[in-house]
């Protein structure tokens, strides 16, 4: 962080990324691969943290190096990498990715993104296509409201009511509610790390988020991708509906489009398995 | 009396519903059926719950509460909102997901939480008054201290602009301030910003798309408005009115000190220029010429003087002085100290004996206490210089062949510091051609260089100049000019040169037109 500590060390700035972004590499590296694994890049969306893949990681830890991180304003970040002024547009949050992947690989990563981050994904790879190889976007929404001649599925209107929402679940988003969430008989050890997540994250940065991630539009942006694409959609999800997963796979000009047979908008966390075998398929593929 | 399980689903008073693993409902209780307006268990079943909920509880459920409930199986006392027939019914929502006969199930309990809802409401409403209370103050005090720190009403001007940007949270701002005229001149902004119509004059009012426009007045009086655009992002928060009107009136109270400031700058320049502006005293034996500049330092004039005049008809009188202090104050005090000096001055009287009656001057009316100057008569036909020093820099001799040296004698302490050792004068005899500069440390006085480099970087510049190693030889008046001009510019600047050539100068005129002060 320090000026003095960056000439002293020539690591200092990966390192700081590194713990700013709470990233985390995993490899399986029982397995032989080839001298130079490749990297993948797992970005978590709205309203959670890099627990949301721990359902997917696993998959791929044997042929990948795997990297997840938390955005800036969730999860376990460090607070001080939010910044009302950075992070009041998805720019913001592509920036932070772009050092992330510049601090975590040496070579173009495979970057997957989900929900919102699936469009945080495409800025990354319109700004950056040296560092991205592949693109996987899990229930990616260009644009959430409606608008001439497009279909997003939400009025601006509802999309107020969603922060009203927020604003009522505001106790539920700091220390207070923390104990209740935490721990669960059934499954022990898994709820602690999500307890953590709500406990930590920022109110006032999930607001931003939700509004950054609500209001926003990157419909031009997804014509200027070059890189592989694949779009994961859910059948069902009322988030991000079929028909948005149909607009962005007609306007990235080379994507793949794989509909599972999942329902909701997280599937990596309800149909992990689904989800897995629609990138196994592609990666392999391609 | 209800005693089985089964007749217990229905009568809790607790609204329970079974959802599958994708959150479709397979069966609901009387308790939720009423809840949601007495819905039949066939309007339920089938659908997902997310779609019994609001929006912002459709999207909540499935961007927090689905991945939790999936990831560590169970959620607490979350608030969402139910459809009913006649609005919506704010309700607290805790669910299990647990495994039954090889599926997954959720299991979901709601209670109304309409006096929580809005006990929570107000809680959350009073933090946000509190932060929003909090920005304010800090947005203010910013503001304040920025405005603080500018004299003009320009830097008003773009003080205000940076802050409207940088700590207001806008966009983009821009400033009309009525000018003399009574017209709006317009600082800073994107074209697009339009100025302000007639009615946005009384008081602060906000634009249909979002821009506030701020009149800035003073006891009534309309000195300029502000007009601001919001952010355009998507998450910005939109301009407060509120802190707007308040930076509003720092503003205008700015702008009126501004304006008074400019004015007494201006009385004080006018009047210091209107005390240098005599006539330099003019005699066919020497030629004189002399520069003044204010310095840039808070716009402010200071006390710096020249003046020469005949004190015999052999003999010229020269000084150049320095009162302390700035504005007003300074010139009227070096006003009064310039023409003491002329008062006391005779042809009996040599310079000791005229800063010896300037200090009983200072004393008597506590006027021009500490400055200093150098004061020295000329005997025109000889050519003999006295001089005396108080508190002041040395004069500068240049002579004719080329050679300068500071006149290092006869040097005292400012006027009004007595000390034991009398005044004392010194004397130096002029060849003809010889030049001599007074000056005040405004030009040799500078932040990045000591004393000692700025009197070498003086004497090398009127010696270059005067003998004309690199250019042509320049005229006296040129000399001044230049001198002043080379000047550090935070202080005020002041040079009289004379040159001495003993002889009547072939085109002198009886009254040729004297040096202004610039």
């Amino acid at each position: 962080m320090a000026g003095g500590q960056r000439a002293g060390n020539p690591y200092a700035d990966v390192v700081d990324v590194r713990a700013r972004f709470n990233v985390q590499v995993v490899a399986d590296v029982s397995v032989p691969t080839a001298p130079r694994r490749p990297t993948m890049v797992l970005a978590h969306g709205f309203g959670c943290a890099q627990s949301m893949w721990r359902f997917v990681v696993p998959a791929f830890t044997d042929t990948y190096r795997v990297v997840v991180f938390d955005h800036a304003g969730c999860g376990a970040a460090d607070h001080s990498a939010y910044d009302p002024e950075r992070h009041a547009t998805l720019d913001g949050y592509a920036a932070d990715l772009i050092e992330i992947v510049e601090a975590v690989a040496d070579g173009p990563v495979t970057l997957v993104g989900h929900s919102v981050s699936s469009m945080i994904a495409v800025l990354v790879a319109t700004a950056r296509p040296d560092l991205v190889e592949r693109l996987v976007l899990v229930s990616p929404s260009p644009r959430y409201i409606d608008d001439a001649g497009y279909r997003g599925g939400f009025t601006a209107q509802e999309i107020d009511e969603l922060l009203e929402t927020m604003d009522a679940n505001y106790l539920g988003w700091s220390q207070v509610m923390a104990p209740v969430i935490a721990g669960n008989p059934d499954r022990p050890g898994v709820g602690d790390e999500l307890a953590d997540y709500f406990s930590r994250a920022d109110p006032d940065a999930a607001r931003r988020f939700a509004r950054a991630t609500f209001l926003g539009d990157n419909r031009a942006d997804l014509g200027r991708v070059r890189t592989p694409t694949l779009v994961v959609q859910s059948r069902v999800d009322p988030i991000a509906p079929a028909e948005v997963g149909q607009y962005v796979h007609e306007h990235l000009p080379h994507s793949e489009l794989v509909t599972i047979d999942s329902f909701g908008h997280c599937p990596n966390l309800s149909h992990p398995d689904l989800v897995v075998a629609a990138m196994r398929g592609w990666l392999e593929e391609s | 009396m209800p005693t089985s399980r089964e007749e217990r689903w229905n009568v809790v008073p607790v609204a329970l519903l079974m959802l599958d693993a994708d959150s479709h409902v397979l069966d609901a209780n009387a308790e939720f059926l009423g809840l949601v307006g007495g819905a039949s268990a066939v309007e339920v079943v089938g659908r997902r719950l997310s779609e019994l909920l609001t929006v912002g509880g459709r999207i909540f459920w499935d961007t927090h509460i689905a991945p939790l409930l999936r990831v560590d199986g169970r959620v607490d006392e979350v608030a969402v909102e139910l459809r009913t027939h006649d609005g919506r019914e704010p309700v607290l929502l805790s669910a299990v997901e647990r495994v039954c006969e090889d599926h997954h199930v959720i299991e979901v309990a709601m209670f109304r939480a309409r006096e929580r809802a809005r006990f929570e409401h107000e809680l959350v409403g009073a933090r946000r008054a509190a932060e929003a209370s909090e920005r304010r103050v800090r947005a203010l005090h910013s503001t304040a201290a920025d405005l603080a720190s500018v004299a003009g009403r320009d830097g008003v001007a773009w003080v205000l602009l940076r802050a409207a940007v940088s700590t207001l949270g806008a966009g983009d701002a821009a400033l009309w301030l009525v000018e003399d005229d009574a017209a709006l001149r317009r600082w800073g902004g994107a074209e697009g910003i339009v100025g302000p119509a007639p009615e946005e004059l009384t008081g602060t009012s906000t634009r249909s798309a979002g821009a506030v426009v701020v009149p800035l007045r003073v006891a009534g009086a309309l000195l300029g408005v502000l007009v601001l655009e919001p952010r355009r992002a998507a998450s910005a928060d939109p301009l407060d009115p509120v802190v707007l009107a308040a930076a509003g009136q720092q503003a205008a109270l700015a702008l009126a000190r501004a304006a008074l400031h400019e004015q007494s700058v201006s009385v004080a320049a006018e009047l210091q220029r209107a005390m240098l502006d005599g006539a330099l005293t003019l005699d066919p034996r020497v030629e004189v010429a002399a520069e003044y500049r204010p310095g840039v330092h808070e716009l402010q004039v200071g006390g710096d003087w020249y003046d020469s005049y005949r004190v015999a008809p052999g003999r010229l009188a020269l000084s150049v002085g320095d009162v302390v202090g700035r504005g007003l104050g300074a010139a009227t005090a070096m006003g009064q100290l310039r023409t003491a000096s002329r008062a006391v001055a005779d042809s009996r009287a040599g310079p000791e004996q005229v800063l010896d009656r300037l200090d009983r001057f200072v004393e008597n009316t506590g006027t021009g206490f500490m400055a200093s100057l150098v004061y020295a008569q000329l005997d025109l036909d000889e050519g003999l210089l006295h001089y005396a020093c108080a508190g002041h820099l040395p004069p500068l001799h240049v002579r004719a062949d080329g050679t300068s040296a500071f006149l290092w004698d006869a040097r005292s302490t400012p006027l009004g510091v007595r000390t034991a050792e009398p005044r004392a004068s010194a004397a130096v005899q002029l060849a003809r051609g010889d030049v001599v500069v007074l000056y005040t440390d405004g030009i040799v006085e500078s932040r990045d260089r000591d004393l000692q480099s700025g009197l070498e970087v003086l004497l090398g510049a009127a010696t270059d100049a005067l003998v004309g190693t690199v250019d042509p030889a320049l005229g006296l008046g040129a000399l001044a000019e230049r001198l002043v001009a080379d000047a550090p510019e935070h202080d005020d600047s002041c040079v009289l040169a004379l040159r001495w050539s003993g002889e009547p100068a072939r085109e002198a005129g009886p009254d040729v037109a004297a040096q202004r002060a610039k």
